[in-house]
């Protein structure tokens, strides 16, 4: 770990875009940023602070392990690794929402045998039902998540929804919100202590952005 | 197809060469510097009941323990943390010995990490133990070891950060007592959650004690902490509870320690387990706690005999591997000489090498089958000198 530098690691796509956004609105030099090519780790000039361009559980691992001090990852992406590290902020950017959903007009509750759900996310999913007290069988689904009540597999998925339109256009329905997602700030727990005023100066200047 | 016989299971390994000898420094070090300040050594079995984790308390989730049965099938674990048999100790066969005690441990725990997370599941642990006497002077004892402790693993890099979970407590206490919600506000202030911490608040009516809750995790740094919780605390049970710990916190950096202590008020453990001050230490080149621990006043008294202790641990096979990197790969000690015996001169080749020995020469005698290979494998090893002894006790030096 480089002791005068801050690292952080951002979720390659949207919310590394939204980032380097906010980097720029906080008067960040993120030249370097924008015209990245194919490296993965970026200096911003006149910060002292590099960027990490990783997968989203990457990022979580990179943080965890304190090889990079900062994080910017998903909540949802959070709720289902888990894992140990300080989740200080709400970025506000990258909002979307955890559903419980399936095939239009069915009663998902209904019936005493054991339900079936599809899911990219079979911790949060898993979570979910047990906060229910309610068994249900978890088939975990790489792609297309929408297609498993479609063909029969499941009673219903849990998964990620923004506006809604893809489950419209397949006949599926939100059921019941499971939770609400966005951006998070995560620390490394010992980075947090050990290097606290760079840290805390950072933090400030994205928040005073942030809550306006 | 067999493959299992090739592979350690995930969380352990094999420690080769100078990884063992950065383990055991360490533990030299500690066991040292324990054995100073008067703690006597235990050593508990490997093997315990699973009733031993799972009292009241409820420490330990089952899912994180390695668990087996005995002949009477009886569930058993491999023991995932030594101060509960310690504590055992203390309330059986220890009942009767001099208290206060100071006890120290150097042993290995076990527990389940998630797959694919890089932690070792069978971690090192050497720590102390100091059972009964005065909580102020045992709190003050107890984290000047950890310092030293610190020390001893790291150069000069080290930090100490002390929290009490008495504050958590006492505020949350008289916001709710519902474990569930009292569980919930605590994750979050050990995550430093603070979106989720505001909002989880919200649904408490507005009081000072609400209020100090949703600032706890953030009180944490140096002396300016106390300014802050002074008047955060003001007005709420928690301002008694300030003074007390100020007076360790000071203590402590009058030790002339002073830049590496720091304070968390946020630090929170999982209830029922530390009643008191808690502590972590941390080294730079690891993105964890390497020390941890703190007062636990009621888990002797859920083995039956009620006696106040506090403790810390710390994680050895961490401390060693900074304290490898940072000590490059010069630990192994070398054989200055290989000692070759001629075919007919078996005995007294054997005889020259520990003559050597006892000199306080390194010698090593060669098992080679020729002298060409005794070269060859001196070479290879690094040793400096072959001594070829003959039948008439002649001597020949080949340097290399």
């Amino acid at each position: 770990m480089s002791e005068c530098n801050l690292r952080i690691a951002l979720t390659k796509g949207r919310l590394e875009k939204d980032t380097v956004n906010l980097f720029e609105s906080l008067g960040f030099d993120v030249t370097a940023l924008k015209e990245k090519g194919r490296k993965l780790i970026l200096p911003v000039h006149g910060q002292n602070i590099d960027v990490v361009l990783a997968k989203a559980a990457d990022v979580i691992a990179y943080v965890e392990h304190g090889v990079c001090d900062l994080g910017v990852v998903g909540k949802d992406t959070i709720m289902e690794h888990g894992g140990k590290y300080f989740e200080i902020a709400d970025l506000g950017f990258g909002k979307c929402k955890f559903a419980l959903a399936g095939r239009k007009g069915y009663d998902f509750y209904k019936g005493y045998d054991v339900k079936t759900v599809a899911s990219k996310y079979t911790n949060v999913a898993r979570a979910f039902f047990e906060s229910k007290g309610m068994d249900v069988d978890i088939v975990k689904i790489e792609g297309s998540v929408e297609l498993a009540p479609l063909l029969g597999l499941a009673d219903g998925i849990v998964d990620i929804v923004e506006t809604g339109t893809t489950l419209k256009e397949n006949g599926l329905e939100v059921y019941e919100d499971v939770a609400d997602v966005s951006a998070r700030l995560i620390v490394n727990t010992v980075s947090m202590k050990l290097k606290k005023e760079k840290i805390d100066n950072l933090v400030s200047m994205i928040e005073s952005k942030i809550r306006r | 197809m067999k493959k299992n016989d090739l592979l350690t299971p995930e969380g352990t390994r094999d420690l080769l060469f100078n990884e063992s000898i950065a383990r055991r420094t360490i533990e030299e070090k500690l066991r040292h510097l324990f054995e100073n300040y008067g703690y006597s050594e235990v050593i508990t079995p490997g093997l315990e009941f699973y009733d031993v984790f799972t009292l009241k308390t409820r420490y330990f989730p089952q899912e994180s323990m390695y668990k087996l049965s005995d002949a009477k099938g009886r569930l058993m674990v491999l023991r995932p943390d030594s101060t509960m048999p310690i504590a055992r100790l203390a309330a059986t066969r220890l009942r009767d010995e001099i208290f206060p005690m100071k006890l120290f441990y150097n042993q290995n725990i076990f527990r389940i990490n998630p797959k694919n997370s890089g932690r070792d599941d069978e971690i090192t642990q050497s720590g102390i133990e100091i059972i009964g006497g005065d909580a102020k002077r045992a709190d003050i004892e107890v984290l000047s070891l950890a310092v030293e402790a610190l020390k001893a693993c790291a150069v000069d890099d080290y930090r100490i950060e002390i929290g009490d979970s008495a504050f958590f407590r006492v505020l949350i206490l008289s916001v709710t007592d519902d474990e569930d919600e009292v569980e919930e506000v605590r994750g979050y202030i050990e995550n430093k959650n603070y979106p989720e911490l505001r909002s989880s608040l919200a649904k408490y009516n507005v009081s000072k004690e609400v209020k100090a809750l949703e600032v706890l995790p953030t009180l944490f740094g140096g002396k300016e902490v106390f300014e802050k919780a002074e008047e955060i605390f003001s007005g709420t049970s928690a301002a008694d509870l300030l003074h007390d710990f100020k007076q360790v916190y000071d203590i402590l950096c009058s030790l002339g320690v002073k830049d590496k202590v720091s304070v968390d008020l946020g630090m929170v453990q999982k209830a029922n387990y530390y009643t008191g001050i808690i502590f972590r230490g941390y080294i730079s080149g690891y993105g964890m706690a390497v020390l941890s621990g703190g007062r636990y006043d009621t888990i002797i008294g859920d083995f039956g005999s009620s006696l106040p202790a506090t403790g810390f641990a710390v994680n050895v096979n961490a401390a060693a591997n900074v304290f490898l990197k940072n000590n490059g790969t010069q630990l192994a000690k070398h054989s200055e000489v290989l000692v070759y015996a001629d075919e007919n001169a078996l005995e007294q080749g054997f005889a020259y090498c520990k003559k050597l020995n006892d000199e306080g020469i390194f010698a090593e005698y060669s098992i080679n089958c020729s002298l060409e290979e005794a070269k060859e494998y001196a070479l290879k090893k690094g040793i400096d000198k072959v001594e070829v002894i003959r039948k008439n006790g002649e001597k020949t030096e080949i340097s290399l």
